[in-house]
Parts: structure tokens; C-alpha cells; sequence
């Protein structure tokens, strides 16, 4: 989910990525360098994300990734399951501190 | 699908992940340069946070799934191996390839005779309504016949079935156009086509109006492939006019394509309403509303009862219906013990989603036969391969520990899909010979019937259980290999030294031992057989067969009336006799070693009145037993006396045979008995026993019955079997005899012409079929094990050859070492002969009906077989043996 949300700010390759996750969530999701590959590959093959080869910042060659409307539909469908999950969390972390 | 895919273009989504990683990894190195760390630990640090090798394993996965992969590199394994070795691929392959080929080619005679089901609408539903007890009159036709009233009245049952049809098998003579010939038909009810649901492929089928009254239906529907064969699928062929039995018929239409009757085994040229039967089977008597059983019924059972269901809601009816059926004119005047069977007889409702079929009745037995011997042949190669495997396997032993040490699992190695893949290729094999053996096999059985009713293709059930098989033979002769692979102690393995394992070899001889077993069986199974083929060839029928050539004709099917049959009978038999060609020759009412006979019972009075079971009956001319060559024991053979003029009805005097005499009139000189025809309380006792004949064959070589036989040319004949001893080869007779018959009638086809020579080995089809399939299942399994026994036996020496070595260094001699290989040779062969004979008794009776001449655990026969096993095992394991002794021991120890 943090992979998709990150997405639909814009297109990104696997390296902003991991800054960008890093960034925002102001260093406390340290997320695995490695083990962001494998889950970009996955997403890619549900088809929920797309590839293609540009140029980067830098001047050289990258692949970013960039969300299909499939993959915005799911980011929708897991926002909401998340919502609802850290909202029941909340209360029920309310109702013990009364 | 997508890893599979994948697969394909794994070398660019390689270089794609390459360059994304190698991206990421400068990117990460040159923001910690930035950051003021030294360029050497930049790399070392970001190399470490990554895991390169790791990642690319990981998205390797998700590009393939786990299991595919593994699978897939496995598979490429396998390949590779078998390419290495291509001697042992072929050994492999090619008895994979037996053994399913044959399995492949028995299932499709085993399906399309007995599993089959027809090609009708919902054919699970189709049940045989049958007679159980005593019918008591008369019929004629073979199994489960049935009158044509008791069908109508059966329709009225709708509370049981959705409909009820009958049908008998006839042969009719056909002319379209040209000369008439004879041609297989199928008689039948006005429901016939309704119940089963067929349509049309052109005009309309059978209806009911046909069959409403007698005559009413003079019309034939053809089957497609008669329409295709003789009218070259025309469509103008409806409203066309046919003689049928010389009596003229209109075509109404064609039968769908699939349909080819509700008997297998016999294909139908065409169908006949029930009511024009008249027509269709002259001289018979009223079929439609007498009590003659002749049909078989077929019923469309309701959807919510079982066949045992309907068996017990139909008896009361039934019990009413035979009472009135006592009453229906040409009922026969019957004795109170006749009578009273009668009365006890019940219906018997059974599922026959597959038709009615006597071929099935005769096959299934030897086809169920063959198709366990093919099993067991099937598990022979299945054993092979897996003591090949397990050969391998140890011979591979310290890779598989070295790849086990290296983290390869042991499902991993187990999986090693080289039994799989090889099964596999040995099905295609075994599926591309198959149609040949099948073809081979049909060319086993009767000409007629296999070439119009079984077919040598493939279908997609044939594939289906090819495949199967394949994957059952593949898992079968994996696992053992596998279970060793898996059990073998990791450390152990990898200490072991070359030369010095013994891993496996307890369960190869265990193998070997089984093979041993199932060949044993197989090879006795195959003796017995051919001991029947030769015990009946060398009996033969009870006379002279050589030399003889038989034809028939059926003139009442040419329109003749019974006299005028008689008579035409008459001028043949003695034009024939006066033929030049012809040294002497004979006619009788019905051919003999067809399988078929007219019986019936009969009354003898001497000084009480006995009557008999059925027995077996004919008409025959004067001549007819010096004909054969068959002896007079006692009294005379006919003569122009026996001979009453055509027109009179009645017999004046009979000749039994010997066996008729034994059951019947022992103790008493037989000649001027008198005796009736019939076993009815009110049969005149009127024909006198005038002479004896020794005992032959009539209906087919292992038939052993009481005969009685009348003279011909009394009375009505419907046609006649003539019988021509022939100066030299019997086929050059043909011509002359063929112009004969045209002379005295060009209408009138000769139903076939045949050496008797010929109808002996017709009446042998199933006990060649059996001989000569055990007999090379027998060899091929024989084969099989002694390889298997050959491989064991040298792989042992292989493994031994140090020990031998030594043992010969310290003044052991060469015969030593050839008796320690043979001792282990002669326990498996003796503990595989305990475990198969005790399987040879109790199998004996389920193959006891089909021998003849020896019992199934004939002594001789399976020392014989055994014999043969040992030999063949002994010389098998000899020559690993003779290596063993030859081993020089300098060359042994240095081995290591």
C-alpha cells in the first residue's frame, strides 16, 4: 500500500522511491532497500503498476514505475480496509484509556 | 499463465533487473560519497543494505513462482541427464513404450466391446427387460429374447419406464438395382428410434404408424454409413424403392451418423418396422401376436427409479401376464412339471446403458483377461525402470549427497522428475503404436464382424487413459528411487568410499524377485493357453476337415415358398454331386461350427417314456456322414427311402449320435427306438432311431453334445448348407458351382462360400487371440525380468568386485565366485516362484473356463513354465557370474 500511495503522487523509479518513503514518513518506516524489488516486481505482475524506461534526473537511464488505473483502484480498496482497521484500533484504545 | 510466459523472455526481464539494480546501487553510492564517505565503504555499505544476489533470487520468484521454477529446472535437469546416457534412455523408454502400448491397445477393445456406452440420448437410463425361468414353446435368435406381445403390453407400464422398445438381428436379402445380396438388418418396434432418442440425418426414422398393424410399414430407414457406402451419401435416396427379400420397400431416411444400432458387433445395414416381419423373416409364423420369443426389449427407465425398482414393481403384473399369455393361441400344450416352471418364472429389470451384445457376452471374459495380463506387463516395465533408476542412484550416490550438503532438498532430489518425463515419452510412443496393435489385434477376430463393428483409431478417452497410464507407470517406477534417495543418511553417503556401497541393492532384488513372480504367472498363463489352441486344433471337430468347401443359400428369402425351397434344394444337391470336380457331397438344414444350432427336446419311448433336455438337431442329406467322414457305429445312413415327398410334413426316421445314446439309451441296442420330436405330453411317437453316428462337433469345437439327426429334403426347407468334398484345392470349385446356382436361379445369392477348413479356424478366433496375446505378453515379460535380473546380477558384481578380488587373491577359485553371484541369482528366483504359484491357483479358476483340455494348475504346464523362468534367470544372472570369477585380483585392489 505504502508502495502505491507513494506512486500516485507521480511516476518515480525503485531508488526515489525508497527516499521518498524515507522522507515522508520522516525516517520511521526504514523500509529494506532489498526487499522493495521483489514487491515492485510483484505489483507489476498483478498489473497494478506500470513500467517503463526514461530518462532520470541525472541524465541517465531508470525504470520508473508508475500506478494503472487497476493499481488506483486497489489503492482506493486498501485505504479504505486500512481506515477502517486503524479506526476500530483507535477506539478501542479510547475505550480502555475512559 | 504469466510464468509461463515468463519463462520464455526470462533473458531480458535478466537484463532489465540488472540495470535497474545496477541504477539504484550508483545512485546509493554516489548520495554517500556526497555525504563524505570514502568510495570503498560507500560500495561496501550499500552492497550490504541490499543483498543484490538476494533480490535477484527473490524477484526471480515472483517473475516464475517457486514451484514452477523449480520444476522447470528440474525438468531441464532430467533432459540433460538422459541426453548423457542415451543407452539407458532407450532401455527405458522403450519398455515404458511396451508396456503402455499394449495397455493402450487391449483398453480400446476392452471400451469399445464392453464399457461403451451407446451413442443414445441419456444411455444410463437404457435398461434390458429379460425373462428369468423357464419360457417354455419356442424362439430363435441368441440371449434374452422376449415375445413381440409381451413388448406391446410392457408400453402400457408407464408407471416404470418412459418408453419400451424391441429389436431383433436378422439378415436379409437386399437388391437395389443390381444383383440382391445379403445384408445385416435390425427389426424393430415403431418405438425403436423414440426411446433412444435418434433422429434423422436425412428424410424421417421409424414411427409408430409403421408398426401399427401387420404390413402396415413397408418402408426401411438406412444407416449412414450404408447410405454412405452403397447410394455415395445421395440425397435423392429417400422415396426410393428397395427389395427387400424380394418384397418391395420405400426408403424414408437415414439414421444419424454415430448410430450404429444397439449391438455392438453387429452393424445394421437397416431397419424394418416389427410389422412388416412377414417379410422380413419368411416362413416364420405369426411373430406379432403368437407367443414366439425373438426380440430382445429394451426399456427408457423413469428418472426416479432403480432398475431393481422397477424389477420389483413389475412381478405382480408380470405374474397376471404369463397366466394370459397361457391362453394366447400357439402357446405350446406343455407337461405339469413344464408348467409349473413356467409359472415360477420372473422378469428381470438390469442397466444396459451399452446395448445388447452377444460379442460382448463371448469377449468380455478373454478381453478382461488380456487387459490384467497387459497390467501386469505394464508393472514389469514400471519395475524395470525403477531398478534401472535405483542402479543410477547409487551409481550417483555421492552427487546426490553433495548436492544434499549443499542445501538441495530431498523433495528436490526425490522430485527429479526423470521417471515423469521419461513415462511421459514413452506414452506418446506407446499412443503411436497403439493404433497398429489395436489393428493387429482386430485382425485376430472374426473378419465380418471386426472390420464393420470395431475401429483401430485413437480417441480421446484412448489418449486419456494413455496418459494416465503414463503418469501412473512414471510415479510407480519413481518412487522407489526416490524413497532410497530420501532415507539414505547424509553423512554416510558422503563417507563412503567408491566401490564399497551397497546402497539400494536390497531393493533392487526385491524388485527383481517380484518380476520374477509376475513373469512366472504370465509365462504359465501363456503355456495354458497355447496348450488349449493345440489341444482343440489337434482334436479338431470330429471330422475330416480338409479338402471341403461349404456354401449356403436361403431361397425363402428370395421369395420361395418352403416347397419350392425343398425342391430347389433338391436339384442343387444333385447337380452338384454330378459336378466332375466333386468326389462326393452332402446338404444340412443349418452350417455347423457357427456357434448357432437348432435344439429342441424330444420323447423317447422304450419301455417308458423319457424325455430329454435340448438337443441339437439337423436336417442332412444321404451322403452326409461319408461326406465328413464321420463313422456309422451302428445301423445305416439314410437313403432315398428316409425321403418323404416335398409337400408332406413329418419325419419317418432319425440317426443319433453316440453321446445321445450314452445319456439317453444306455444298456439297449438303440436301432427301431421310436421317438418324438418335442417333450409335450401330447408329441406322437413316431420316428425310428435307424442308425448311430460317432460324436462331432456342431455348434463349435469344445461343444459336446447329444445330437439327433432327420432327414432333409422332407417337407420345408428355408435353405440349405451344402457340404462338397472337391478333388484337389476346395477353391478352385467356385466357378463351376457359382454358375450352378445362377442356372437354376440368377436372383438367388449365395450367402457365402467357405473351406471347412476355414470355419474350424473361424471357430478358433478367440482361442487364437488368447494364445497368441499371452504368448508374447508371456515372452515380453520374461524378457523384461531377465533383464532386470541380468542388470541386478552385474551390478552386484560391480559392487563385489574388491571382495572377489580378495577372496581370489587368498586362493578362492573361480568356480567359488561364480557359485557365491549364482547363490544370491537362485533366491530370487526361487523366493519369485513361491510368491507365484500360490497367485497361480487362485487365479486358476477365473481362467478355467476359457482352457481346454488341461486345468489351470496343470502340473506339467507350470513345471514347464518354470522350468523355462529358471532356465532363462540362471543363464541371465550366469553371465555376470563368469565376469566375477575372471576378475583379476591385482586389477580389484587397484580399482580403489
Amino acid at each position: 500500500m505504502l508502495i502505491l500511495q507513494n506512486l500516485s503522487l507521480g511516476p518515480a523509479h525503485g531508488y526515489g522511491i525508497a527516499q521518498r518513503l524515507e522522507q515522508i514518513s520522516r525516517s520511521v518506516v526504514q523500509v529494506n532497500q532489498g526487499s522493495l524489488y521483489p514487491a515492485l516486481h510483484r505489483l507489476q505482475q498483478k498489473g497494478w503498476l506500470r513500467a517503463e524506461w526514461k530518462q532520470s534526473e541525472t541524465g541517465r537511464e531508470a525504470k520508473f514505475y508508475s500506478l494503472t488505473p487497476a493499481g488506483r483502484r486497489q489503492l482506493a480498496v486498501e485505504k479504505d480496509s486500512w481506515a477502517r482497521l486503524s479506526g476500530a484500533v483507535k477506539l478501542i484504545f479510547e475505550e480502555g484509556s475512559r | 499463465m504469466i510464468p509461463f510466459f515468463n519463462w520464455f523472455r526470462r533473458a531480458s526481464l535478466e537484463r532489465g533487473l540488472d540495470r535497474e539494480l545496477q541504477y539504484h546501487f550508483d545512485r546509493r553510492v554516489a548520495d554517500l560519497i556526497a555525504a563524505g564517505i570514502s568510495d570503498v565503504e560507500a560500495r561496501r555499505r550499500v552492497a550490504a543494505e541490499l543483498g543484490l544476489a538476494h533480490v535477484r533470487e527473490e524477484v526471480r520468484d515472483v517473475w516464475l513462482t517457486r514451484w514452477f521454477r523449480d520444476f522447470l529446472y528440474d525438468l531441464r535437469f532430467s533432459a540433460r541427464s538422459f541426453r548423457r546416457s542415451p543407452g539407458f534412455t532407450a532401455a527405458t523408454l522403450l519398455s515404458l513404450a511396451l508396456g503402455i502400448g499394449a495397455t493402450t491397445a487391449i483398453y480400446s477393445l476392452v471400451d469399445q466391446v464392453i464399457l461403451h456406452a451407446l451413442p443414445i440420448r441419456d444411455p444410463a437410463r437404457l435398461v434390458l427387460v429379460d425373462w428369468k425361468g423357464n419360457q417354455v414353446g419356442s424362439g430363435f435368435g441368441s440371449w434374452n429374447l422376449m415375445s413381440y406381445p409381451i413388448c406391446r403390453d410392457l408400453q402400457q407400464q408407464t408407471r416404470f419406464f418412459d418408453g419400451v422398445l424391441c429389436r431383433a438381428e436378422i439378415d436379409v436379402n437386399l437388391a437395389a438395382g443390381g444383383d440382391p445380396k445379403p445384408v445385416a438388418a435390425e427389426i424393430v418396434s415403431g418405438s425403436y428410434f423414440s426411446v433412444l432418442g435418434i433422429g434423422p440425418a436425412l428424410g424421417r426414422v421409424i414411427e409408430e404408424a409403421d408398426d401399427a398393424a401387420p404390413g402396415a410399414g413397408p418402408v426401411v430407414v438406412l444407416s449412414n454409413d450404408f447410405w454412405q457406402a452403397e447410394f455415395g451419401g445421395a440425397a435423392d435416396v429417400i422415396g426410393r424403392k428397395l427389395l427387400i427379400n424380394q418384397h418391395p420397400m420405400t426408403i424414408v431416411g437415414v439414421a444419424a451418423a454415430a448410430f450404429h444400432g444397439v449391438d455392438v458387433g453387429v452393424v445394421p445395414a437397416l431397419w424394418i418396422p416389427a410389422s412388416m416381419y412377414a417379410e422380413a423373416i419368411p416362413g416364420a409364423e405369426d411373430l406379432l401376436h403368437g407367443p414366439t420369443f425373438w426380440m430382445q426389449v429394451l426399456a427408457r427407465l423413469r428418472p426416479d427409479l432403480t432398475p431393481a425398482q422397477a424389477e420389483a414393481g413389475l412381478q405382480p403384473w408380470f405374474k397376471a401376464w404369463i397366466q394370459d399369455n397361457m391362453l394366447r393361441p400357439g402357446f405350446p400344450i406343455i407337461s405339469a412339471d413344464d408348467r409349473r416352471d413356467y409359472l415360477a418364472s420372473t422378469l428381470e429389470v438390469t442397466s444396459a446403458p451399452q446395448g445388447h451384445s452377444p460379442l460382448r457376452r463371448s469377449l468380455s471374459q478373454p478381453l478382461w483377461l488380456l487387459f490384467a495380463a497387459t497390467g501386469v506387463l505394464l508393472g514389469l516395465a514400471c519395475l524395470n525402470v525403477a531398478g534401472l533408476f535405483l542402479a543410477r542412484g547409487s551409481a550417483r550416490g555421492r552427487e546426490i549427497g553433495t548436492r544434499l550438503a549443499l542445501g538441495a532438498s530431498r523433495g528436490r532430489i526425490g522430485r527429479q522428475l526423470h521417471s515423469l518425463l521419461l513415462a511421459v515419452a514413452g506414452g506418446v510412443l506407446g499412443a503411436a503404436v497403439a493404433p497398429l496393435a489395436i489393428r493387429g489385434l482386430i485382425a485376430f477376430l472374426p473378419h465380418d464382424l471386426a472390420t464393420s463393428a470395431l475401429r483401430g483409431t485413437l480417441s480421446f478417452r484412448l489418449l486419456a487413459f494413455a496418459f494416465f497410464a503414463s503418469i501412473a507407470a512414471g510415479i510407480l517406477s519413481g518412487l522407489a528411487p526416490a524413497l532410497h534417495a530420501g532415507g539414505e543418511s547424509l553423512v554416510s553417503s558422503l563417507r563412503e568410499r567408491a566401490g564399497t556401497g551397497f546402497g539400494g541393492v536390497r531393493l533392487r532384488k526385491c524388485i527383481v524377485t517380484l518380476q520374477v513372480a509376475f513373469s512366472l504367472i504370465l509365462v504359465i498363463g501363456a503355456a495354458l493357453f497355447l496348450r488349449t489352441l493345440a489341444g482343440l486344433e489337434a482334436k479338431g471337430p470330429g471330422f475330416e476337415t480338409s479338402g471341403i468347401l461349404s456354401f449356403a443359400i436361403a431361397p425363402v428369402k428370395s421369395g420361395y415358398s418352403p416347397a419350392d425351397a425343398a425342391r430347389l434344394v433338391r436339384r442343387l444337391h444333385d447337380e452338384v454331386r454330378a459336378l466332375p470336380i466333386t468326389t462326393n457331397s452332402a446338404a444340412a438344414r443349418f452350417a455347423f461350427l457357427t456357434g448357432g444350432s437348432w435344439n429342441n427336446g424330444m420323447t423317447i419311448q422304450t419301455d417308458r417314456r423319457i424325455v430329454t433336455g435340448n438337443v441339437n438337431l439337423n436336417a442332412v442329406s444321404p451322403g452326409f456322414f461319408s461326406t465328413l467322414g464321420i463313422r456309422i457305429l451302428a445301423g445305416r445312413d439314410f437313403d432315398a427311402r428316409d425321403s418323404r415327398p416335398p409337400g408332406e410334413a413329418g419325419h419317418r426316421s432319425v440317426i443319433v449320435n453316440e453321446a445321445f445314446v450314452k445319456r439317453y439309451l444306455t444298456g439297449r441296442d438303440p436301432v427301431g427306438v421310436h421317438i418324438g420330436l418335442g417333450s409335450g405330453p401330447d408329441v406322437k411317437i413316431d420316428i425310428t432311431i435307424v442308425g448311430v453316428c460317432a460324436s462331432f462337433n456342431y455348434r463349435g469345437l469344445r461343444d459336446d453334445s447329444e445330437q439327433a439327426f432327420v432327414p432333409i429334403f422332407e417337407g420345408e426347407d428355408a435353405g440349405a448348407t451344402f457340404y462338397i468334398r472337391v478333388r484337389g484345392a476346395p477353391e478352385q470349385a467356385i466357378p463351376s458351382i457359382r454358375r450352378l446356382v445362377r442356372q437354376a436361379d440368377p436372383r438367388l445369392p449365395i450367402l457365402w462360400f467357405r473351406t471347412l477348413n476355414d470355419q474350424v479356424n473361424r471357430s478358433l478366433t478367440t482361442e487364437r487371440l488368447l494364445a497368441a496375446l499371452s504368448g508374447s505378453f508371456g515372452a515380453l515379460a520374461l524378457l523384461l525380468s531377465l533383464i532386470g535380473l541380468y542388470g541386478v546380477m552385474s551390478f552386484v558384481v560391480t559392487r563385489r568386485t574388491r571382495e572377489i578380488g580378495i577372496r581370489l587373491a587368498l586362493g578362492a577359485t573361480g568356480a567359488s565366485a561364480i557359485r557365491l553371484v549364482l547363490r544370491d541369482a537362485v533366491v530370487m528366483i526361487a523366493v519369485g516362484m513361491a510368491i507365484a504359484l500360490p497367485c497361480v491357483a487362485a487365479l486358476g479358476k477365473l481362467v478355467q473356463s476359457q482352457l481346454f483340455g488341461v486345468t489351470a494348475t496343470d502340473p506339467p504346464t507350470i513345471a514347464m513354465a518354470a522350468i523355462i523362468l529358471a532356465v532363462g534367470a540362471l543363464a541371465a544372472a550366469f553371465i555376470p557370474a563368469w565376469r566375477a570369477s575372471n576378475v583379476s585380483p591385482t586389477d580389484a585392489l587397484r580399482l580403489e
